[in-house]
């Protein structure tokens, strides 16, 4: 069905209004040239016991992870989404309704998003931030043209320890800028090589953008990179993992000036990459050069407290070719949802998962670090992800580890060529004792039987 | 308000001659209706230099961001702070209150190329 | 007084229970440097799940949507967003997967795909089709970066991209992006592109003339060809912003009318909830010259296997990591699915026909800029009602909340004085457009005879009308431990 509501008899009657026999003659101004000659050749149309039967067909053709042992991480995690986040999101008055361009019939959206805006803030200790952006990855790229609108300068630094699909996002999105864009390499333990950024940085700079934790778990003396960039004027932009802020400092007590990363850790499933969201928070003195919406409170005509979208005059419908950015529509509800999910958790709640997240990993670490095959560079200073190296190909591991329904981690060959022989393995609060030592266990019994055939 | 020591440019800014060289900017009662209640103003620090027909900088309202273009090419020797702080000011009284900066002219012939009357 | 989240709740309150830790570590100060630890807790309110249910609960009640009243946003395509879609979509299946699973364990995902890229291939008559954008918008940008890809790729000098004065602020935005200088053309006096302007004005530093059509007022680009062949004779590039493709499904499509790169909103044209502002999903289109530079991965077939196809050597990048809003794709193609090839036909009709007929009822009170048959949508112009009794478009907007139904887009396209983009989709009966009708002729009454009652509107909302102004200059931006709420001025 198409959920037209006219019956037959209104579609003749609206048309003699119009002074119009048929309805083809409302196309009278489409060339005939240009007219299709046949109809579309979709399948359909399906009712919905037929969708139900097609889409649950299609649905058991993918392996979810609610029946796998998964320690996969590298950007999106398993974690925990209370019921009253689903039920919140699906509210049909938030999730049919539009962006608030009127805010008098949308302060519930507009009130949510205030809240989650001061959330974000709370998380990362930052003075304001945006109503979201799509994702972490173009809000990575969104954050280094905005440090160029800042201080009008050319030179970019971004970590190479950056997750790859952000560093590529970020190419991509600084074509259309006259922007010269440089990787900081990393030590031995994969963190970011101090030296190098004290002798490169320069009164040319505009920015560089690190992630902490990094791409391979490791965490950064971000404190250090930011009091070496502030000497020379350089803007500190830190894509962060929003859970792990519940027991590392934030960026906001370190002095950093954009704060970015992907919301699909709070209150978002991992929807096989999307959608989730992106946030941006920033000092206050950049608000104007800040991309995506704002909420704004302020009062109506009896001195209500009210809610609207402001600073609009910095957007595309106002500025067009001048705007602070293209975007329009955001994540709103993916926004909404982390919200929600903090408002859940509580900061007793957010503290102990985050905590769970942590620990969980270091168990995982402590059990497999008693295999002498395995190498750990980082050395357990990690939050929940850590790298190891093996002494065969991550493939081969993984197909193993495998046949006992476990995914062992992410090949980082993947991305990065030159390291075959790692994976990248992570834990959320999710992994039970059963589930971590059921891994550990399944490692062992591989490298006591790998010992035999591997050369070391 | 008697306009005639006024000129004006074509993007609705105003400049008038103070003494010798130095000349007030602001913008007309035109651009500020056009405008709306204005919100924020970015004006230049004392000491910067301007050129004619290049932007200054940037006024804003609720419902639209316009750039600030010099009437005249020079230094900016004083801010109006009041304008800043309460950007209203320049819908109030645009030609008077509602100044913006002051400048240094380096040529005040390049005056002549501007209109008399508010365009 | 303030209703804030922040200001309820009480110190210690237990908020939903949360996983403990395998085997808490009783130090985690063992495993981690002091140096890199938060010494502080969070000031996050204390709250239990009744108080977080109420509390957001009480909010969605404050707005206005689809599904508790009726909604005419001009180019936004407010159509019913069907619940099955939302069910279906929210499977175990598709939730949890995690985008770097292995190909065999997420074939139904890649089969989404790959089914639904053929789908918009025979609506768009496009070649292939990358998920990647997030929105339209997104969606714009990625198509002009590959339109830039392309011209580097010939080594063409390329410096300007053209888009008509009505076009909306994205397309200008997204050019800009670019790294390109707009030219803007004026529409002629029937509101469309005028012919002469864009020969005036296009040359061979042209990248590319950005469009959408039927246009931003609602009326098609009868010269839609003549315009196309201007543009390639000159090198450049036609871009189709498929804001307005609802007109049209099934009717004509893009290709046809000499487009070279599109991209469509699924959150409008194929019903996918807006969310209050996303998630939406803006897939990109292009015929075959540009499909070396989509973003990648795509989704490809080979010895009945889906997998992610990176062999794209100049593939402009990436624009969003992993692959795209995956559950509105999920959504999407479930639409399309129970609507069917002749259904989409039948969706353009009705949405014509409905805003026909608004736009023939409604022209005896307020003003039509441009008489004639519109597409899925129509624009009028309350600049008679502001010259006669100071009546704006925002005050006609704001009196029809009080009446329960959702303004129209308003002082959208800038072309049109006092605009009110009216766009009312296949979905809602005559029934709803009649009262709408009835309404509107309601307020054209009390512009006349009580203006002050549009002037004060809405009277019958959770708050009146807000000061935007104090919004912009006494910046409130979240809630502040230390600040307390400032309700005056």
């Amino acid at each position: 069905m198409a959920y037209i509501s006219n019956t037959e008899k209104q579609k003749k009657e609206m048309l003699a209004v119009l002074g119009l026999s048929t309805v083809d003659s409302l196309f009278a101004s489409i060339p005939a040239s240009i007219r299709l000659k046949k109809p579309l050749n979709i399948k359909g149309s399906l009712s919905e016991p037929e969708l139900i039967r097609e889409l649950e067909q299609i649905a058991s053709k993918n392996n979810s992870i609610d029946k796998i042992n998964s320690f996969l991480g590298a950007g999106c995690y398993e974690h925990f989404v209370p019921s009253a986040v689903r039920y919140i999101t699906s509210r049909t008055e938030f999730y049919t309704a539009y962006t608030p361009y009127q805010p008098e019939a949308s302060q519930g959206t507009l009130q949510a998003i205030y809240e989650y805006q001061t959330y974000i803030c709370l998380l990362t200790g930052m003075d304001i931030t945006c109503a979201s952006l799509y994702d972490g990855a173009s809000s990575c790229a969104e954050a280094v043209l905005m440090a160029h609108r800042v201080n009008g300068r050319n030179k970019i630094f971004i970590a190479s320890n950056l997750h790859p699909e952000y560093k590529r996002v970020i190419y991509t999105y600084s074509c259309g800028f006259d922007l010269d864009i440089k990787e900081i390499p990393c030590n031995a333990e994969f963190l970011l090589n101090l030296d190098f950024i004290s002798r490169n940085l320069d009164e040319h700079t505009s920015s560089i953008l690190i992630q902490n934790p990094n791409f391979f778990g490791g965490l950064e003396e971000v404190e250090k990179i930011t009091q070496i960039a502030h000497q020379k004027g350089a803007l500190v932009i830190n894509s962060v993992y929003p859970m792990s802020l519940g027991i590392l400092k934030t960026p906001g007590e370190m002095d950093v000036d954009i704060v970015v990363g992907d919301g699909q850790s709070l209150g978002n499933g991992m929807n096989f990459g999307g959608p989730s969201f992106g946030f941006l928070a920033c000092k206050k003195e950049f608000a104007r050069k800040m991309p995506g919406r704002i909420v704004g409170r302020t009062v109506d005509k009896d001195n209500k407290e009210g809610f609207v979208l402001t600073l609009q005059a910095r957007e595309q419908h106002i500025r067009r070719e001048k705007a602070t950015s293209n975007i329009c529509s955001n994540q709103s509800l993916n926004a909404l949802a982390a919200c929600v999910y903090f408002a859940s958790v509580g900061p007793i709640g957010f503290k102990k998962i985050s905590q769970a997240c942590c620990d969980n990993a270091h168990y995982l670490y402590e059990k497999l670090s008693s295999i002498k095959d395995l190498v750990f560079p980082l050395r357990g200073i990690f939050f929940n992800e850590f790298l190891i190296k093996l002494p065969m190909d991550a493939k081969e591991l993984l197909a193993e580890l495998e046949k006992h329904k476990i995914i062992g981690g992410l090949n980082v060959t993947k991305f990065f060529p030159e390291i075959n022989h790692a994976i990248l393995v992570s834990c959320t609060e999710l992994k039970t004792q059963a589930q971590i030592e059921d891994y550990s266990d399944k490692m062992s019994k591989i490298f006591r039987k790998e010992k035999i055939n591997t050369k070391i | 308000m008697d306009l005639s020591k006024f000129k004006f440019t074509k993007t609705h800014e105003w400049i008038t001659l103070d003494s010798n060289n130095s000349a007030k900017i602001g913008i007309t009662d035109h651009a500020q209706k056009e405008l709306g209640d204005i919100v924020f103003i970015e004006l230049p620090s004392v000491g910067t230099v301007v050129s004619q027909g290049k932007q200054f900088g940037t006024i804003e309202s609720t419902k639209a961001a316009s750039e600030l273009y010099s009437p005249a090419s020079g230094e900016v020797t004083e801010v109006n702070n009041l304008v800043s702080a309460n950007p209203q000011l320049v819908n109030k009284n645009p030609y008077c209150e509602g100044w913006m900066i002051k400048i240094k002219i380096k040529n005040v012939k390049e005056l002549d190329s501007l209109s008399s009357s508010e365009i | 007084m303030s209703n804030l989240i922040f200001e309820k709740g009480n110190f210690g309150r237990e908020g939903v229970s949360v996983p403990a830790a395998a085997k808490p570590k009783k130090d985690i100060y063992s495993s981690i440097p002091d140096t890199f630890l938060a010494k502080k807790n969070y000031d996050f309110p204390y709250l239990s799940e009744l108080d977080v249910i109420r509390h957001y609960v009480n909010l969605s009640r404050l707005n206005f949507s689809i599904d508790t009243n009726f909604y005419p946003l001009g180019s936004c395509t407010m159509k019913y967003n069907p619940k099955i879609n939302e069910e279906l979509s929210s499977m175990k299946g598709f939730v949890n997967l995690h985008p770097y699973q292995d190909q065999e364990d997420i074939q139904g995902a890649l089969y989404i795909i790959h089914d639904l890229e053929k789908m918009l291939c025979e609506i768009t008559g496009m070649n292939r089709f990358s998920f990647q954008p997030s929105a339209g918008a997104h969606g714009e940008l990625t198509g002009m970066l590959m339109i830039r890809a392309y011209h580097c790729a010939k080594n063409n000098k390329k410096t300007k991209v053209i888009v008509p004065d009505s076009s909306h602020g994205t397309n200008p935005a997204s050019a800009a992006m670019c790294g390109y200088e707009i030219v803007q053309i004026k529409s002629n006096e029937n509101g469309l592109v005028d012919i002469s302007e864009l020969k005036k004005n296009i040359d061979k530093e042209t990248a590319a003339v950005m469009l959408t059509n039927p246009n931003t007022l609602g009326l098609f680009e009868e010269e839609i060809k003549e315009i196309a062949d201007i543009s390639h004779a000159k090198g450049a590039l036609l871009y189709y912003d498929g804001a307005n493709l609802n007109a049209l499904l099934g009717i004509t499509n893009p290709a046809l009318m000499g487009f070279d790169v599109m991209h469509i909103n699924l959150h409008k044209t194929f019903a996918t909830p807006h969310g209050g502002g996303g998630p939406g999903s803006g897939p990109v289109g292009v015929t075959k010259e540009l499909i070396e530079f989509l973003p990648v991965p795509l989704v490809d077939k080979k010895d009945n296997q889906f997998y992610f196809n990176y062999d794209f050597p100049r593939s402009i990048g990436k624009v969003k990591a992993f692959y795209g809003n995956f559950l509105v794709l999920v959504k999407a193609y479930i639409y399309i699915l129970s609507v069917g090839g002749l259904g989409l036909k039948e969706i353009s009709e009705n949405a014509v026909l409905n805003a026909n007929y608004l736009k023939e009822n409604l022209k005896k009170y307020f003003d039509l800029p441009y008489d004639k048959i519109c597409m899925h949508e129509t624009v009028f112009s309350a600049a008679r009602q502001k010259q006669e009794n100071d009546i704006s478009a925002l005050d006609i907007a704001k009196r029809l909340i009080d009446y329960g139904i959702h303004p129209p887009t308003v002082y959208f396209p800038l072309i049109v004085k006092e605009a009110l983009m009216i766009e009312p989709t296949e979905t809602e009966s005559k029934e709803t457009l009649d009262n709408f009708i009835e309404v509107m002729k309601k307020i054209y009454a009390e512009s006349k005879t009580n203006p002050q009652l549009l002037k004060e509107a809405p009277h019958n909302t959770p708050v009146r009308r807000l000061n935007e102004v104090k919004a912009a200059m006494d910046l409130d931006l979240r809630w502040n431990p230390q600040k307390p709420f400032d309700n005056h001025r």
